[in-house]
């Protein structure tokens, strides 16, 4: 005999439906592309396969893996980011003019390198701003900002390039633990940040909400604009680290630090399934993406391919692996033109 | 609409009020119409000096514009310094603005984006009778002798510094073992004369083996991925790099620094200060110098003395019009005496000014 409390109790806990999250059939094209291409390469070359290489493969992703980690969270809102040049060249800047260096006597030391992801910070949150209150595509608004950051790093260099003399920045590329370089470890922490991030904080969730159906949010009552500015300036933290680890490897604080990580951090997202029309993808992905990038470029440089023809087979094989990952979810993506 | 009706307004204010602005500061740099000006006639306080480079963030275009402004400074003038951060837009624009001013005694020392951009300059300033002086980047069938205001053109030969620094590697590594190269834009004619030039070397010193080519695109983070894949794949068989500048000699130290690496010699071009510190600690081989501010300083000489009247546009030769001048190989011997680069007044000397012609260009 039930009680109706006990029949109550029972509607409580029956299981509610869960999203389909994590990973399904359509999701394993990138690891597989992964694993084919590394694969390949091992096969074609005996120095590729080598123990050192995998540990330079996964030295030369970091710095890659942090600004695509950013980059992920607002692509999956649907959004576009090309602010990482900017803000990663004033992080850069910032960082090397901070910690000890043969500019100015400034020793603060990790201080120095949180003013730097402060920095970014900010910097991502004006693109947010500017975004949800100008009412400026972010293709445009962070295109701007991307250069606000340029004419800052610009007027701080002055001219004299900073090179920095902080045992303990300078450490981070050198040093090892378990084969893998300090700032290879602090890449893995923000893969795994990131994740966190994207699978248990409501900024995650509402990230990919957006992406998928930003007025239903609306409708339900969610305010969706301090999330995109919170989106934006969690990316431009992730920039901002990623001109200091720039910073670390090469020893100087350089204006350009992150040419080209725009677009190389947009290809590596999408190689690994995060969707340029948001609420698809996820960190771990472009994580897979990175590596497969980072993969592609070594592996030719092992294998000898003359340096004329690898910008063009890079491109061809990025193409290929970008639909072969997508074809399962070819519906979806025609509305991309 | 009503959403977008304040930003808008916003904007127009804005653009409206810095279309202002730009109209007062180019009616105040304004005055007299351009055109024709007598070869000779300006005295030398009327000259205007004009020195023009991609950025000042790049620590040679910066020694290039501080050197335009030690000669202003030699003559009793300051020299305008203008940059257009590598976008060949914005280089044209300024040109356009500058021509548009009092043109009459008006030097200019360019340096073009790109060949392409070196015609459009040419044609301006020979139109608005400026004095011009170029460098580095002209289209090879672009004659200087066919201008009037258009002076000269100075180049360096990248096929002998490529071999100059080719040669010290072979040297540095005992005149035998594997070498890499990383060159630069390979579409660009730098980074082919460059290259072409280690290729000279390699066939002067038959037991230096290049291992491998690759591009690092002229970049110090480049580089460095480059260099850290290529030492995985050639471990100790490699014993020197040749870099075609010395941003990406940079890099290489950094990947054989982070890989535990001394024992490899490093090559660059173009005397950058932190190489100019790497030869000074040993970490580096040879790099060589254009010297930078002598080509800020002597594209404004030559236009100065003609201006003035001191040198003669029909007594410059034709193979002063378009020239290599020389360059300076830096090895731990010499290097004290670029480490704080300086110009020499005696260089800008009217009768002196082409005195570092390593021959006409062909």
């Amino acid at each position: 005999m039930t009680s109706p409390a006990d029949a109550d109790t029972e509607v409580v806990v029956a299981p509610r439906p869960r999203p389909r999250r994590g990973v399904s059939l359509g999701d394993a094209g990138p690891p597989i592309a992964l694993v084919v291409i590394f694969a390949v390469f091992s096969l074609l070359s005996d120095d590729f396969r080598t123990l050192g290489n995998v540990q330079n493969i996964m030295d030369a992703a970091a710095v890659l893996a942090v600004v695509t980690c950013g980059i992920s969270f607002v692509l999956m809102m649907g959004s576009i980011d090309l602010s990482a040049p900017g803000v990663m060249g004033a992080s850069a800047i910032a960082v090397s003019l901070l910690v000890a260096n043969n500019r100015n006597d400034n020793a603060y030391g990790l201080l120095g390198v949180l003013v730097a992801l402060l920095l970014g910070s900010a910097l991502g949150c004006l693109s947010g701003l500017a975004l949800v209150s100008l009412k400026v595509p972010s293709f445009m608004t962070t295109l701007g900002v991307s250069a606000v950051g340029l004419g800052l790093a610009t007027l701080m260099f002055a001219g004299v390039q900073p090179n920095i003399r902080d045992d303990m920045l300078d450490s981070w590329a050198v040093q090892r633990f378990l084969g893998l370089a300090y700032l290879t470890w602090i890449a893995v922490a923000c893969v795994l940040v990131g994740w966190l991030i994207q699978r248990y904080s409501r900024l995650g969730r509402y990230a990919f909400a957006i992406g998928g159906a930003e007025e239903v949010l609306a409708l339900s009552g969610v305010k969706v604009a301090p999330y995109k500015v919170a989106v934006f300036t969690l990316a431009g933290t992730f920039y901002g680290l990623a001109g200091v680890m720039v910073t670390s490897q090469l020893s100087a604080g350089l204006v350009q630090a992150g040419k080209g990580y725009d677009f190389a951090a947009i290809t590596a997202a999408v190689v690994g399934g995060t969707l340029l029309t948001g609420g698809r993808g996820g960190i771990l992905h472009s994580a897979v993406g990175v590596l497969l990038v980072t993969v592609l470029t070594n592996g030719l440089v092992q294998v000898g391919v003359s340096p004329y023809w690898q910008g063009g087979v890079q491109g061809l094989i990025v193409v290929a692996a970008v639909a072969a990952a997508v074809l399962p979810q070819r519906r979806r993506n025609q509305v991309t033109k | 609409m009503k959403f977008t009706s304040r930003p808008t307004a916003v904007v127009i204010g804005l653009t409206l009020a810095a279309a202002t602005l730009a109209g007062c500061s180019e009616e105040a740099s304004g005055g007299g119409g351009g055109g024709g000006a007598e070869a000779g006639a300006c005295a030398p306080e009327d000259v205007t000096l004009v020195g023009q480079v991609r950025n000042e963030s790049n620590p040679y275009e910066a020694a290039w514009l501080d050197g335009g402004d030690a000669f202003a400074e030699q003559v009793g003038l300051t020299q305008d310094r203008l940059t257009y951060d590598g976008d060949s837009t914005r280089q044209q624009e300024q040109i356009s603005q500058l021509l548009a001013g009092d043109t009459e005694c008006l030097v200019m020392n360019i340096l073009p984006n790109g060949d392409s951009d070196t015609p459009p300059i040419v044609e301006g300033a020979e139109e608005a009778g400026a004095y011009l002086v170029t460098q580095w980047n002209k289209p090879a069938d672009l004659n200087v002798a066919d201008y009037d205001q258009w002076l000269s053109h100075i180049t360096y030969n990248g096929v002998e510094s490529g071999k100059q620094i080719g040669d010290a590697l072979a040297e540095a590594i005992g005149g035998s073992g594997g070498i890499v190269a990383l060159q630069g834009i390979l579409d660009t004619g730098a980074a082919k004369d460059r290259f072409a030039g280690l290729e000279e070397s390699l066939a002067a010193n038959p037991d230096v083996e290049l291992l491998d080519d690759q591009t690092a695109n002229f970049s110090r983070a480049e580089a460095l991925e480059v260099t850290k894949t290529l030492l995985t794949k050639h471990g100790d068989d490699l014993k020197g790099i040749w870099a075609a500048n010395d941003d990406m000699a940079l890099g290489a130290l950094e990947a054989l620094e982070q890989a535990g690496r001394t024992d490899v010699a490093v090559v660059g071009i173009d005397a950058v200060p932190d190489a100019l510190t790497a030869i000074e600690d040993g970490t580096m081989t040879a790099t060589v110098s254009s010297d930078g501010p002598w080509q800020g300083g002597i594209g404004l000489a030559i236009g100065f003395c003609v201006a003035t009247g001191e040198l003669a546009a029909e007594d410059i030769t034709d193979e002063d019009r378009a020239w290599f001048a020389e360059q300076f190989l830096i090895t731990s011997d010499n290097v004290a005496d670029f480490s704080s680069p300086q110009t020499d007044e005696a260089d800008f000397e009217c009768d002196n000014v082409f005195s570092r012609s390593q021959g006409a260009i062909s």
